[in-house]
């Protein structure tokens, strides 16, 4: 096997057109991990930007404010979504949706969509890494390496000499398709193994990484050399993949982009953010009593503290925050309702298409995908939740606010999940 | 006046082959035998069904009646043992470009499972009369003879007991023709069986023991040299060009 092997790896060096294929798809998969790397890089590096200037703002603001009210107010809290070790390989959707947010004990919602005001199909041109290239691009590579195996032959007139001189097919054919397979593989995976060892990736991250990638590789060859194995002409073979190609990356997933997004309605971050604010605003022009009577629905246990004896109060001024976001509510959870419904169709036209089917696999393996976006979210709401609850007693209440009840503030870290 | 090789020794044997390709018959009944030790020349024109014949007993067409057999197994279920014991020359030996002759025949013999040495291989080069300074060329650089020279070297060295040449000497120069003919001929003394397919009258009648003459898929004549005597080139030139046979 070894001798078979080293005569095909030889064979293959002798061949400029193929060593130069294998050399760019190399290049363009050092790329791949080098731009996602550095992606990566630079979200770790704004993260430790923001938790210094988050440390010094802490400082000045306790220095400044000493009662909970100002204190709620003024203080920012700062979440974010830490990138997974394996994500510089596959950016997923981090583009898309938000990994950091600075919020207060506002309102929530109109906090975590404030960015949504942006148009987000900006960001779908994506970033070049490394998920992008396996699925979409690796296919290609595979069509040029494989697809005139033996149509070249033929079309050169040496198919009848090979096949009456070989000992058997797996010897002509088994083992040249074997090594062309195995150094378009390594070509790609090299590079990625040296991403994970630069971003600490779990080995058996890049164990079940390197079984994906080979399986889908496998996909595109087995289907190669079936197209490939009785036609002379090998452009009518490597025409009739690219067509393959076409409709399994794009004409599926566009169809099917297009399906999804003309019956899933999303209602907008902006409408979210508008009726938000809009309630908000309306509260200081309607008597107190009215909204916090609304707030004690759902806080009974602060109904003997909701009398106002002046004309402003924090504890009104965040009942209404809170009434804000209840008055929301039905938007927000319709938001994120729709793109877990849009995740889950997109799921079944990944059943269609095998290159949208890797890339959402390796997206979730890095957990870059709207799910974690969903998590993340859901983690600053319960975030900003127990903050809620942890202030109520100082504001309804009146306990005292000291040093000891500063180190009982809830903090992001705590809540941060991936 | 159709001529049987000697029972016990048959290695190729044509049984009324009948092959078919895209609905035209191109082989009609064939049947002829070559023995161990001897050489057979299929001589036809263009269209004859030569290179058809070839191919069916290399497994490549399959018969709708008839069998080949070859070493005696048949080509239809037995063609993996079957290529162990054969050496095949195509027409045009297209051998890899980008590989030079001592790398082609080494490409070639490691698939066929063959260990030759570098002696081997050079003396079977030395054996074809190719020049020694070519050697480490690539055949981009060779000529159409030396190219087949190259292929001729590397049937050689497959030390088969059968070989099946298309066209063999087409390319050569004549005094590589006349130097394939001693190396054909000591071969089939050697014991090899051989057959040839041709439309090279002359080259059929210096080497061959028989010639079979082929039209329209059928055997119209056969020629058989007279002990040490070669074939009469003017009987067989005759009756090739004018289709008429005694």
């Amino acid at each position: 096997m070894i001798r078979h092997i080293m005569r095909e790896w030889r064979f293959l060096l002798g061949q400029n057109n193929l060593v130069i294929l294998l050399c760019l798809c190399c290049a363009l998969s050092s790329f791949a991990i080098y731009s996602g790397h550095q992606e990566i890089t630079a979200q770790h590096f704004t993260i430790e930007r923001l938790q210094l200037a988050q440390q010094q703002d802490q400082e000045d603001i306790l220095a400044k404010y000493k009662t909970p009210g100002s204190l709620a107010y003024y203080q920012f809290h700062l979440t974010y979504q830490t990138p997974s070790n394996l994500s510089f390989a596959a950016l997923g959707e981090r583009d898309l949706y938000p990994w950091k947010h600075r919020i207060r004990m506002l309102a929530l919602e109109g906090q975590i969509y404030e960015s949504d005001v942006a148009n987000p199909e900006l960001a779908y041109i994506g970033k070049f890494d490394f998920s992008f290239l396996i699925s979409v691009l690796a296919p290609l590579f595979v069509i040029l390496m494989l697809h005139d195996i033996v149509a070249n032959e033929r079309s050169n007139g040496r198919y009848e000499l090979l096949v009456v001189t070989a000992s058997g097919s797996i010897v002509l054919w088994g083992y040249k398709t074997l090594v062309r397979f195995l150094m378009l593989s390594l070509s790609m995976l090299v590079p990625f193994y040296v991403g994970a060892a630069l971003n600490d990736v779990p080995l058996h991250d890049v164990f079940y990484v390197s079984i994906l990638v080979l399986a889908y590789l496998a996909f595109w060859a087995v289907l190669t050399l079936w197209f490939g194995r009785h036609s002379i002409f090998a452009p009518r073979i490597a025409a009739t993949l690219i067509g393959f190609w076409v409709a399994v990356t794009c004409v599926i997933p566009i169809t099917g982009n297009v399906l999804i997004e003309k019956n899933i309605e999303v209602p907008k971050g902006s409408e979210i953010l508008l009726l938000q604010r809009e309630t908000v605003n309306q509260a200081w022009d309607i008597p107190a009593e009215t909204s916090l009577t609304e707030f004690i629905k759902t806080h009974p246990e602060y109904e003997a503290y909701a009398e106002m004896s002046e004309g402003f109060h924090w504890k009104w001024y965040y009942a209404f925050q809170q009434l804000g976001d209840e008055a929301v509510a039905h938007l927000a959870f319709d938001y994120r309702n729709a793109i877990q419904t849009k995740f889950d169709l997109g799921n079944y036209i990944a059943m269609f298409s095998p290159p949208v089917l890797m890339q959402r696999q390796l997206s979730r393996m890095a957990q870059t995908d709207a799910i974690s976006a969903l998590r993340y979210e859901q983690s600053i709401r319960d975030f900003h939740q127990a903050l809620r609850l942890y202030y109520y007693p100082y504001l309804f209440e009146l306990h005292s606010f000291d040093e000891s009840a500063l180190a009982e503030m809830p903090q992001y870290q705590d809540f941060a999940r991936l | 006046m159709k001529h049987n090789a000697p029972q016990s020794s048959i290695s190729i044997d044509a049984q009324q082959l009948v092959v078919n390709l895209n609905n035209k018959t191109i082989l009609n009944n064939l049947s002829f035998q070559v023995a161990s030790g001897e050489v057979y020349a299929l001589l036809g024109g263009n269209g004859a069904g030569k290179s058809t014949a070839l191919k069916t007993l290399l497994g490549f067409h399959k018969p709708v009646s008839g069998q080949a057999v070859i070493g005696g197994l048949p080509v239809s279920s037995s063609f993996s043992a079957i290529r162990k014991k054969i050496a095949y020359l195509p027409e045009n030996a297209s051998l890899y470009p980008h590989l030079n002759a001592f790398e082609n025949i080494e490409y070639f013999l490691s698939l066929a499972a063959v260990h030759k040495t570098h002696a081997e291989i050079k003396m079977s080069l030395q054996q074809v009369n190719l020049q020694q300074d070519a050697w480490k060329q690539p055949l981009s650089k060779f000529s159409k003879g030396m190219r087949q020279k190259t292929a001729i070297a590397l049937a050689l060295l497959r030390d088969s007991p059968i070989l099946l040449l298309d066209e063999p000497t087409s390319g050569l120069d004549p005094v590589a023709i006349d130097e394939f003919n001693l190396l054909i001929m000591s071969l089939a003394k050697q014991g090899a069986a051989i057959l040839m397919v041709t439309h090279d009258v002359y080259g059929a009648c210096q080497v061959a023991q028989r010639i079979g003459l082929l039209r329209d898929g059928r055997l119209v004549g056969e020629f058989i040299a007279d002990g040490e005597d070669q074939i009469d080139t003017e009987q067989v030139h005759k009756a090739f060009t004018a289709g008429v046979i005694d």
